[in-house]
């Protein structure tokens, strides 16, 4: 078992958020986690990050993005921790092509080779997200989470993107409100509404039944 | 129209009014000069006498003047960006509140004791203030650019800032750094006052014997020196400007290791003490300069900042409208806005010394002068404000009754916050006037000079920097009574 939370309830100012939630996750899943947005979907995937801080990539739904610098910097960013201080300053200066060499083919898979030299603050809101999923591919993690990564991606971006970070991780929990995503790419879904789980199942498990409960848990008009 | 706004400002309005009430009282509003008409006659009339090709007979202070802002400013711009690393650290934000509470003219008045009338001593009288002002501003800057996801935060400190905060804060500290070297060139034009080759120097020799038309041209190369920074000032230019800038400068011989440490060791420590004296005597040197000397000093710079706050109150209120266009047309607009450029951007110790010359000393022509150059800074971005509210279409049309019932009181809020950060500059400056000759704490400070009782200097100027902080922290009090910290993040920039 890889991350298991028992019986959390967590509240923010006496409203309980994740009410009595327990979850299990095997290595190698791939999670879609549905809900519409206030639903804790983001509170939830906070609360798995803390479990193993060092062995996930984490994308938070604001993306966490400095927008004065450009893309290669967003992501080089994870590996500060990596190399001396001198030598980020170098990068931060100058970006070695060795680094460049590192970080151009995770554009390449993300569709956006052309953005290395683009400052963050002039992307789109789709190729800011693509910036920070190369940002955690680069961390090189086994575990990836991630708060509705995808949300502003076409079809076809979508697609690439998805195939290069199931290649990339291991494991893959990922917040999100698109039902037809989730049960395309995620081996499993669950569906979350005020703060309880809903819904747990293998995609290839799911009945229609289940598709229009999850179209309803995601739906923010209802 | 005070009935509009909420009962927390009109408190707070109210209590500024009584306070003023009793200042005013006891203000010394005298006109002293025999015929104000006539001088101010022979100070416009110079207008007429200027003559352009003295011109290059001021190129070496001009050229001084920007050097020692620009070497100054690169050097404080330093300096702040390390304090401001360790802003956090109580003892460093009390020292920097203490380093900036002392004004740049008493500073210089300070160094002159030690390296007499040099560079040095005009560096390091802008050097002390700036760098306090700038580790503080600097630091306020980084805590709003502190936007990083504290779990994505890398461990490495120094590379986390410079990667997740520094970029992000950049254009905002450059363009505060701008406006800081506005203020530096001005600060160092007014250190001329006192005998440092700057444009004041020449400023004030051309006053004193009456040169009006000398006046107006040095006043004039002096805006336009200021209007044109942008021109002049960019990010490839600086370095070139600031290697320059040092070069010309290179007669830094002033430093002299002997008079510091007389300085620190004898001149300043209190005279009884040096004398050995008994305790009694001590104690009645201390009273004699507190009874004469402080009491009476912050006394009369406390009434004439609250005089000159509650001009500014009502000359702000008067002279926005004038460029505003919810009020006023366009020729009306560009004259009023030339009045408030002018004033805005003569410092208040020129106008206050020009003032003086007309009016004789009292603290008349300081008033005039501290809410002629406070109202037009608030003034101006009240006018702003007001240019960007958007109201009904079907709002009155009367100008009173918009002014009163839909314009102001949406103001009056961000109009009190302005009014408060400029407080503490406007309790600075009227300490500093005391060296025109009206009896504020400059006024005792510069005689202590004037006596070579540097002992006696250098207590009156603790009081003096002791004074800015009380107020300085009334003032945050009284902006967080009335909620107005969040409002104002933009403007402020412009009012410290």
């Amino acid at each position: 078992m890889l991350i298991k939370i028992d019986n959390e309830t967590i509240s923010y100012k006496d409203k309980i958020v994740l009410n009595n939630v327990s979850l299990s996750i095997k290595e190698g899943e791939k999670v879609a986690l549905l809900g519409k947005s206030g639903s804790g979907k983001s509170t939830l995937l906070k609360r798995l990050y803390e479990l193993h801080p060092t062995d996930i990539s984490y994308i938070p739904q604001e993306l966490g993005l400095v927008n004065m610098l450009n893309v290669f910097h967003n992501i080089y960013i994870s590996q500060l921790d990596k190399y001396s201080t001198f030598y980020n300053i170098r990068n931060l200066i100058y970006p070695d092509s060795k680094q460049i060499d590192i970080i151009n083919p995770i554009l390449d898979e993300l569709y956006m080779s052309d953005l290395l030299f683009k400052k963050c603050g002039e992307l789109s809101g789709g190729q800011k997200q693509r910036t920070a999923i190369g940002r955690a591919i680069l961390q090189n993690n086994k575990i990836l989470l991630a708060d509705e990564p995808i949300s502003a991606l076409d079809e076809f971006v979508i697609t690439k993107v998805m195939n290069s970070i199931s290649n990339r991780f291991d494991t893959i929990i990922c917040a999100l409100h698109n039902v037809d995503v989730a049960l395309e790419y995620f081996d499993r879904v669950i569906g979350i509404k005020d703060g309880q789980i809903v819904l747990d199942k293998q995609c290839n498990k799911i009945t229609a039944r289940d598709t229009s409960e999850l179209y309803h848990v995601c739906d923010d008009q209802l | 129209m005070f009935a509009m706004t909420n009962s927390k400002n009109l408190n707070v309005t109210l209590i500024f009014l009584a306070i003023f009430c009793i200042a005013f009282y006891f203000a010394d509003f005298s006109i002293t000069t025999l015929d104000p008409l006539s001088e101010m006659k022979s100070f416009f009339g110079g207008i007429l006498q200027i003559d352009i090709s003295t011109v290059p007979s001021f190129f070496d202070a001009i050229l001084n003047t920007i050097s020692i802002a620009l070497v100054a400013i690169c050097i404080s711009s330093i300096l702040g960006f390390i304090f401001s690393l360790y802003f956090k650290y109580a003892i460093v934000r009390a020292s920097l509140a203490f380093l900036r509470a002392i004004h740049e003219l008493f500073w210089a008045l300070l160094f002159l004791q030690i390296f007499g009338l040099t560079t040095m001593t005009a560096l390091l009288a802008l050097i002390i203030p700036y760098s306090a002002t700038l580790g503080k501003v600097y630091a306020e800057i980084f805590e709003e650019y502190d936007t990083y996801p504290k779990e994505l935060e890398p461990k490495n400190k120094f590379s986390a800032f410079i990667f997740t905060k520094l970029p992000d804060a950049m254009p905002h500290i450059i363009s505060y750094t701008l406006y800081r070297f506005e203020c530096a060139l001005k600060s160092t034009a007014i250190l001329g006052f006192v005998g440092l080759s700057t444009l004041g120097y020449y400023l004030h020799g051309a006053f004193m014997q009456g040169y009006y038309g000398q006046v107006w041209l040095i006043l004039i190369i002096f805006y336009l020196i200021i209007a044109t920074i942008r021109f002049w000032v960019s990010k490839k230019s600086a370095p070139f400007l600031i290697i320059a800038s040092i070069f010309y400068l290179d007669d830094l011989s002033g430093f002299n290791l002997d008079n510091l440490v007389r300085f620190i060791t004898y001149d300043i420590i209190p005279s009884p003490i040096k004398k050995e004296q008994t305790l009694t005597q001590t104690y009645i040197w201390f009273e004699n300069l507190f009874v004469n000397e402080i009491v009476p000093g912050i006394i009369n710079t406390v009434v004439l900042t609250q005089v000159a706050l509650i001009f500014t109150f009502v000359l702000t209120l008067v002279s926005f409208p004038l460029i505003s266009k919810k009020f006023t047309s366009l020729p009306t607009r560009f004259f009023g806005n030339i009045f408030l450029i002018i004033f805005r951007s003569t410092p208040e110790y020129i106008l206050a010394f020009l003032f003086l010359q007309i009016f004789g000393p009292s603290m008349f022509p300081a008033v005039i002068a501290l809410s002629l150059h406070n109202g037009a800074i608030i003034g101006h971005i009240m006018g702003h404000q007001s240019n960007e509210l958007k109201l009904r279409p079907d709002s009155t049309k009367r100008k009173i009754e918009l002014y009163g019932f839909e314009v102001l009181p949406r103001l009056y809020g961000s109009f009190l916050a302005f009014l408060f950060y400029r407080w503490e500059v406007i309790m600075r400056e009227s300490a500093i006037l005391g060296i025109l000759g009206i009896h504020t704490l400059g006024f005792f400070v510069d005689s202590a000079i004037a006596d070579i009782r540097l002992d006696k200097m250098l207590i009156l100027l603790i009081c003096t920097a002791l004074l800015n902080i009380l107020v300085d922290y009334i003032s945050r009090k009284v902006r967080s009574y009335l909620r107005l910290n969040t409002t104002i993040k933009n403007e402020c920039c412009s009012l410290t």
